[in-house]
């Protein structure tokens, strides 16, 4: 008798055991996708935000005090001049958003390039984003509609930029877990948002 | 109790003390990655006020006159440092050090998370910048600290305090 109860136990154990095992296998599965996302994210923001930081820091540099820096300024396009291989000749930066069409590819519908041009050269993807957007102040604060109209371009004293970038790959939910309007998968997401002044010392 | 019961309670012990120490790690990975996005968060905003300041005249008295060329005792005082009748708000500072004692609190935009900054300003030594001065110099220091000031901080976690700073000196374009 004391050996079946040996065995009933044993066997309770060991279901439980097995139980724990297989939960800890599927939660370690699903916190390495999670985590494994959100730092995939957190890296392409930080470049992406590293380049854009770098270059707007910039812009006006080489460019004659009596000519204007930022040729076009909208939405989620931005056209600026700086002397990028100092030969005396301002050059022509652009950044500008693509289209999520461009992206259809991956699983995120939202994500879209993010471009960057010198002059007239071809367009190169310097990163995926789901949100870019640009907001242009006065000195006094004020906001500027975009597009800025070309009689105000230079009145730009600052320029502040949000960034969000998401996952390309989903962690797809079950239908039970989506809720009304929610999407049907999960992306990680990074947020960067920042304040640049659009031309350096000019109050000193 | 048989000698079989102990043995798997033993082992379901073993193994019960090993997946505390699974999970803890997971969590503890968890809390990393979310530290890394509110240091994001709160370089973004340090940035941000870092760059607002480089754009302010370097002394009350050099923002609208060069009388302080050669003459640097005419500049605020460094018990004074800080902002002047009006300069009540960040929009309207009109020179570096109005951002002396001031602490301000910003939301980040797309979350509920909220950051406090606090500011000091001070004169420096041009020869050692990580020396204070007492008197006047043609040199000043910037140094911020942003921190996640909502959500609090829950029961074991700690809030990292994001330090920098920055350095400006005064020059005149004749």
């Amino acid at each position: 008798m004391q050996y079946v109860l040996d065995y009933i136990a044993a066997a309770i154990l060991g279901a439980a055991l097995l139980f724990i095992i297989i939960n800890a296998n599927d939660t370690a599965a699903e916190s390495h996708s999670v985590y494994n996302g959100d730092a995939l994210v957190q890296e392409m923001l930080v470049q992406t935000a590293y380049l854009l930081e770098g270059e707007l820091r910039n812009m006006g540099v080489g460019v004659p005090e009596d000519q204007q820096t930022i040729l076009f300024a909208d939405t989620s396009r931005l056209r600026f001049l700086y002397d990028i291989n100092r030969d005396g000749t301002p050059d022509t930066i652009q950044y500008y958003e693509g289209t999520t069409a461009e992206m259809a590819g991956t699983q995120n519908e939202q994500d879209r390039p993010l471009y960057r041009t010198v002059n007239n050269s071809t367009p190169l993807v310097v990163g995926a984003v789901t949100v870019f957007r640009f907001r242009y102040l006065t000195r006094l604060g004020e906001v500027l509609s975009t597009p800025v109209i070309a009689s105000r371009l230079t009145e730009i004293h600052s320029v502040e930029i949000t960034m969000e970038v998401q996952n390309p790959y989903a962690m797809m939910r079950t239908e039970e877990q989506v809720m009304s309007g929610e999407r049907n998968a999960l992306y990680s997401s990074s947020l960067w948002q920042q304040t640049r002044l659009a031309s350096q010392n000019t109050r000193r | 109790m048989s000698n079989h019961t102990l043995l798997t309670i033993g082992a379901f012990i073993l193994l019960t003390s090993i997946l505390l120490g699974f999970y803890r790690l997971l969590g503890a990975t968890g809390d990393d990655i979310t530290n890394a996005q509110d240091l994001i968060l709160a370089t973004t905003i340090a940035t941000s006020y870092v760059e607002q300041a480089q754009g302010l005249a370097f002394d009350e008295v050099t923002d609208s006159t060069s009388a302080a060329i050669g003459n640097p005792s005419i500049m605020t005082a460094s018990s004074l440092l800080g902002p002047e009748t009006g300069d009540d708000s960040i929009a309207v500072f009109d020179d570096f050090d109005d951002f002396n004692r001031l602490v301000a609190e910003r939301t980040a935009t797309g979350t509920n998370k909220r950051y406090t900054t606090s500011f000091r300003v001070n004169y420096v030594r041009p020869d050692n910048v990580d020396s204070y001065s007492t008197s006047q110099t043609y040199t000043k220091r910037l140094d911020l600290k942003t921190w996640r000031s909502y959500p609090k901080a829950a029961d074991g976690e700690k809030i990292d305090t994001l330090r920098m700073s920055i350095v400006v000196g005064y020059f005149h374009f004749d």
